[in-house]
């Protein structure tokens, strides 16, 4: 029977297999799956942030970790509902419409489902009715918008005025992000925030919905 | 049967063909046998003309090139220095390039006000201790010329300086036979006896003749002391273009070489297989300033063409400069002359490459150099181990299946990433690639402000394994014994 406590090293070390036999040995065997989330996982990609910030784990090995942490969450979602355990936040991601590039979007989606934030992508070249759309059915705490062009950043100020003629623009926090945005741009076009990278977009949306 | 796997072409600079360089070598020997050169050491002399020199009414040493053709058979194509714990640390020989400090800088940027200050033995102690922590750094040469110790004594207790602060191989600098033997005497006791120097060399000494084509007594007295001693020597004159020597690359190549080839000989003549790194310093004598320049493109191209004549003729690792500028201050222009002789040292693929960190043509010596030139090197080495192209490098399983992949499928996620990044690209430390806003947010430091916080950590951080009592007591004993 693997320790609970083994979690950690699996999501810090990126073993996805690892962290799937232990969380599923673990809810067999009974362990409160908001104890595995609070002791084991979000201290773990905790650390795996640490590492990054000082320069010990590079985007690769935040990734892979990622990805393990989102292994074990897709198994203990399930048990953290029934329990009425919310996710850190909903998140709708996309990059808007008129640009096709989703390197930088997808590397924010799996950094912030890391960091235990339920995602959901609608994919790139997304209009702005879209998003709406998406607002409405998901009822996320935070939109995230994506471009990489600064042909295409008109798109982020359409989708933002496309939330406030839906009437649902205050019940989000827009985040933009993108090499060619800037905090300026943000304000400008009525955005809560910017992420100059993946890592501070985690941390901004942190921040957006006071968790840090 | 498993398929050949494809060599991999590792990027080399070649400067000379076969024609020119068995032309500069023919012109070397011409000087020798034509224009001569003053012997000013008697045993020398004595040696040289024993062995089949002559020297007609105007005093000046005739050498015929048989002699060259014997010192070059004697003399060994391989110098191994250890490090000072008795590890295998260089293998000076064929393509092996390693990097390092250089000596006798009389002033150095101080570490705390960034101020040019007149150098003191406390920074020879800094400099080995970083050098110490640097992974790309592989030997010490003492860099400060100190202005607090007796100036008689100055490279004994530079040497013991060094000796204390570093266990990475050493290149040092003697006046005479004199304080040769008692940095000799210091050596053998870290070493743990004659012998055990003589079997493990953690030092080579770095003399120099005067160009053009004159040998001094002093530094003869040196040279005869290594090759008794087998301690590995080289003897670069300063055959600079302009200065020393000729104006023009050329011919001061052939007569940095001839002066080169006579240390050789009287090495060989007294030390039969003795340790000898070959090669001169052909600078440019700058025609404006009249400095001896440590930016220069010439000096990277005349050891280019030395390791080009070590390839075609001579066979002996060899001696060169890279990583010093002739700026005041670590700035943009130091930085493109670093790069710039390191590369191409690299690439040419000189053996024992010193004066790393110097600025202001070799007069100033600066940590925060020293710690960019690590990462220099560093960057130049990924450079010339070329491109590996196998299976697991054309990595088509990672193209299929990333480029098969639905929505969010991303190289970046793929386990091939991830296995193969570290070694797949070069990963700067100091060289800042970070986003402007992290890179605001860290203090907008420039590379100077972030290798100066790299050199104080080094200090603060790095500990150099110590000697044992006794030798710190031996050492104290001879430096007393003056």
């Amino acid at each position: 029977m693997p320790d609970p406590a083994e979690l950690y090293d699996a999501i810090l070390t990126g073993d996805a297999k690892k962290a799937q036999e232990v969380t599923k040995a673990a809810l067999e065997d009974g362990v409160d799956p908001s104890e595995l989330l609070q002791k084991h996982m979000i201290p773990a990609m905790g650390e795996v942030g640490r590492r990054f910030e000082c320069n010990e784990y590079f985007v690769p090995e935040l990734l892979i970790a990622a990805r393990a942490m989102k292994t074990a969450l897709v198994l203990i979602t399930p048990h953290l509902a029934e329990a009425g355990a919310e996710p850190a936040g909903r998140v709708v991601i996309g990059t808007v419409q008129g640009d096709l590039h989703d390197i930088g979007k997808n590397l924010v989606s799996m950094m912030m489902e890391g960091a235990g934030f339920q995602m959901v992508d609608l994919g790139v070249d997304v209009p702005p009715e879209k998003f709406v759309q998406g607002v409405q059915e998901v009822e996320p705490d935070i939109v995230a918008l994506s471009a990489l062009l600064s042909t295409t950043m008109p798109g982020m100020r359409l989708t933002v005025e496309a939330l406030e003629g839906a009437g649902v623009r205050d019940k989000v926090k827009v985040m933009i992000g993108g090499a060619p945005v800037t905090a300026k741009y943000a304000q400008e076009i009525r955005a809560d925030s910017y992420g100059s990278d993946a890592d501070a977009a985690v941390s901004e949306a942190k921040r957006l919905l006071g968790l840090s | 049967m498993k398929a050949i796997d494809i060599p991999v072409f590792q990027p080399r600079l070649r400067v000379l063909n076969r024609q020119q360089a068995l032309a500069i070598h023919a012109a070397a020997l011409e000087i020798l046998e034509t224009t001569g050169f003053t012997m000013e050491h008697p045993t020398a002399l004595d040696l040289l003309l024993g062995a089949g020199c002559r020297v007609p009414g105007d005093g000046r040493v005739r050498l015929p090139s048989f002699l060259v053709e014997e010192a070059l058979n004697s003399a060994p194509r391989q110098i191994v220095l250890y490090d000072q714990l008795g590890n295998r640390a260089m293998p000076l020989v064929d393509e092996n390039p390693f990097y390092g400090t250089g000596s006798d800088a009389t002033f150095v940027i101080d570490l705390e006000t960034g101020a040019r200050r007149r150098a003191v033995l406390d920074d020879a102690a800094k400099f080995a201790r970083v050098v110490d922590g640097l992974d790309n750094i592989s030997f010490n040469m003492s860099m400060a010329n100190p202005d607090d110790v007796p100036i008689e004594d100055i490279y004994v207790h530079v040497f013991a300086e060094m000796v204390r602060n570093t266990n990475k191989p050493l290149v040092f600098i003697a006046d005479s036979g004199r304080d040769m033997a008692r940095i000799y005497e210091i050596a053998c006791v870290v070493a743990g006896g004659e012998e055990e120097l003589r079997r493990k060399p953690f030092l080579l000494n770095y003399s120099e003749a005067i160009s053009p084509l004159r040998f001094p007594q002093n530094v003869m007295e040196k040279l005869i002391f290594c090759a008794e001693k087998g301690i590995p020597m080289c003897l670069p004159s300063g055959s600079n273009a302009g200065g020393g020597a000729p104006v023009t690359l050329a011919g001061a190549l052939a007569m940095g070489i001839a002066e080169n080839l006579v240390g050789l000989v009287v090495h060989q003549l007294v030390g039969k297989g003795s340790p000898f790194l070959f090669g001169p310093n052909v600078s440019v004598l700058d025609m404006k300033s009249t400095v001896v320049s440590y930016g220069c493109p010439e000096w990277s191209l005349t050891q280019a063409a030395l390791a080009d004549m070590r390839d075609e003729i001579y066979g002996l690792p060899i001696w060169a400069y890279a990583g010093a500028s002739d700026a005041k201050v670590m700035d943009a222009q130091a930085g493109a002359e670093s790069m710039f002789s390191i590369v191409t040292a690299m690439l040419c693929r000189a053996n024992l490459i010193h004066d790393v960190a110097f600025l202001e043509y070799g007069t100033t010596a600066s940590l925060e150099m020293l710690v960019m030139a690590d990462e220099l090197v560093a960057m130049s080495r990924f450079f010339v181990e070329g491109i590996p192209v196998n299976d697991v490098t054309l990595a088509l399983p990672a193209i299929d299946r990333v480029g098969k992949g639905g929505p969010g499928s991303m190289f970046l996620m793929d386990d091939h990433t991830f296995e193969h990044f570290q070694e797949g690209q070069f990963l700067p430390r100091l060289l800042d690639r970070s986003r402007y806003d992290s890179w605001e947010g860290a203090g907008s430091l420039d590379l100077y402000r972030r290798c100066n916080a790299e050199a104080r950590r080094i200090l603060t951080e790095h500990e150099v394994q110590a000697k044992p009592a006794g030798v710190l007591e031996d050492i104290k004993r001879v430096l007393e014994g003056g």
